[in-house]
């Protein structure tokens, strides 16, 4: 009788062993650090860059080479009148690493598995959403097609995600006509401390970068934060002909000093350039008495 | 035939549950750590997560026009003041800091990791951290364990209590991360540091103040890129209600130097 029995009780402890262990499994998630939520942006450094926009002919504290700079000082603002280039959206390293969007962090679960397979991210302004892969697939090859958000892939290490984005289309590094190439590489680390969150990003640029860029954002978790819809339609703002694109001609931009003049800066300090971003750049510009009116 | 299997099923029931409890035992320890061994206190070095001794060198990529020049009087961008600061700051009196020999108002703790030029992190003992800021030769100390001040006449640095624990939001809820707690084989924690009873000064160089009662709490976390290069990111927090309406966050990034080079101190400079 007893043996008899037995063999009923395995098979109730047999079926739960698959339940216990898909639950053990789905625990293994909760040692990752969590993200989701709704994050409002905090614009502390360089707010009316971010925020209004920059100056025409400020590019200080950008490692480009020559080459972005003549094309930053062909620029004309008047672009972004352009139908075509008024809902053009920022790409993902602009739009999280250091506009400081809203955000909202969304995690894809699968359902069987528990295990995290994506988390979403969705900033405010022209709606951009953002994949993050976690379940280890390969990137595209390099002939893939290029997006505003290219294609990421993140890891955990340790607490920290590192989240490495390629296959980005080109867009502005900085929105006074400093652009990025769709050749960069964007990696990302995702420092989350209680309720605010650092986004450290450092974008890697073989066209326009002489060497790494480092920028970082900061978040705080605002669960009342409602994001908004962002439609947006383009029309004519100014009646152009066809074909016509504003720009200055190489040497004809007559706004690029301003910004130097305006803030008593000289000329070659707002060009930008890797060498201008090291201290040892601050005692040279010392010695050339660059010190508030 | 029958019988068999029924002699089969305990013990592969037995298998079943030995893996079970080894499975449960390694998803224990990965999502909690191994249990810790009791009393036995281990000190900040040795329960360091990551090593961010050596030189470094602050790479000015924002905020250039505010911390590589001294900005113009007034120019307080970015910076969220209440009317009492603003009031404070379009007041700025480099020459009057100089009469009172307080040139080194915009090298306070609050203030020193945005300054640029190089930092040298070593420890001085196994529970003390000491930051050498070239930049107006500030020195830092940040004090782990039981440390308790002395009191005394506020400075420019302040009193900075260090600890590596930190509450991690995670999947699931609130998990904390004691010292030198491992998981799944990997030491985590931030170097977390929180400092008080500083010298009223500068935020920025043209005088965007703090007042005394500034609380200032600092994260500094490591990133190690595929390039060679390390980076060393200091997200920043002042509270200070009298002269900020909400904390001030910055996060500043300082790349690793293999060396000395470069390492230049200066005296502080009001203007």
């Amino acid at each position: 009788m007893m043996n008899q029995k037995r063999p009923a009780n395995s098979m109730k402890a047999a079926g739960m062993l698959p339940i216990v262990l898909f639950a053990l499994l789905g625990t293994q998630a909760f040692a990752q650090v969590d993200l989701s939520g709704e994050w409002a942006g905090r614009i502390h450094n360089d707010a009316p860059e971010r925020g209004g926009g920059p100056d025409i002919g400020d590019f200080t504290g950008l490692p480009i080479n020559a080459a972005a700079r003549m094309r930053a000082e062909s620029y004309n603002p008047s672009l972004l009148t352009v139908p075509v280039w008024q809902c053009r959206p920022h790409p993902a390293d602009y739009m999280g690493g250091r506009a400081g969007f809203n955000i909202r962090f969304t995690p894809e679960i699968d359902p069987s598995t528990q295990q995290l397979i994506a988390w979403h991210a969705r900033a405010a302004w022209m709606a951009q959403e953002r994949t993050i892969w976690m379940d280890g697939r390969p990137h595209p090859p390099e002939e893939a097609r290029h997006t505003w958000q290219g294609f990421s892939t993140g890891k955990w290490e340790g607490n920290v995600l590192t989240v490495t984005t390629t296959h980005l289309k080109m867009g502005f590094l900085r929105r006074n006509g400093v652009v990025r190439s769709d050749r960069a590489v964007l990696t990302e680390h995702f420092f989350r401390h209680g309720d605010m969150l650092t986004v450290a990003s450092i974008v890697e640029d073989p066209a326009y970068l002489t060497e790494p860029l480092p920028r970082s954002v900061s978040y705080v978790l605002d669960t009342a934060q409602q994001m908004a819809p962002y439609p947006c339609e383009a029309v004519v703002e100014i009646p152009r002909e066809d074909g016509v694109v504003p720009h200055y001609l190489p040497g004809t931009n007559p706004f690029l000093t301003e910004f130097a003049t305006k803030h008593n800066l000289p000329l070659d300090a707002v060009k930008g350039g890797a060498e201008k971003l090291y201290p040892d750049y601050q005692k040279r510009s010392r010695e050339t008495a660059i010190t508030a009116k | 035939m029958g019988n068999r299997i029924v002699a089969r099923r305990p013990k592969c029931l037995g298998v079943a549950t030995l893996g079970l409890l080894m499975c449960i035992s390694r998803n224990a320890e990965s999502q909690f750590g191994p249990e810790p061994a009791p009393a036995r206190p281990v000190d900040a070095k040795t329960a360091a997560p990551y090593d961010i001794t050596g030189y470094w060198v602050s790479v000015i990529t924002e905020d250039w026009r505010w911390r590589m020049v001294t900005p113009a009087k007034g120019d307080y961008a970015s910076v969220p003041l209440t009317a009492e600061g603003r009031k404070v700051t379009d007041a700025w009196d480099p020459a009057k800091d100089e009469a009172e020999g307080a040139q080194c108002k915009a090298y306070g703790a609050p203030a020193i990791m945005r300054v640029p030029g190089r930092i040298h992190v070593t420890w001085v003992d196994a529970n003390t951290m000491k930051i050498d800021a070239d930049a107006g030769s500030q020195v830092r100390t940040l004090h782990f364990g039981e440390w308790k001040t002395s009191g005394g006449e506020p400075q420019w640095q302040g009193d900075s209590i260090a600890s590596w624990d930190e509450m991690i939001p995670s999947r699931g809820g609130l998990a904390l991360v004691p010292p030198s707690r491992e998981i799944g084989g990997q030491k985590r924690g931030t170097l977390k540091v929180i400092t008080t009873h500083m010298r009223p000064g500068y935020l920025r160089k043209n005088g965007v103040p703090y007042s005394a009662n500034a609380v200032l709490t600092e994260y500094y976390d490591l990133s190690r890129e595929a390039s060679g290069d390390t980076w060393l990111w200091i997200t920043t927090v002042v509270n200070d209600p009298q002269y900020l309406n909400q904390p001030f966050i910055t996060s500043t990034h300082w790349k690793k130097q293999p060396d000395a080079s470069g390492w230049n101190p200066t005296p502080c400079a009001a203007r």
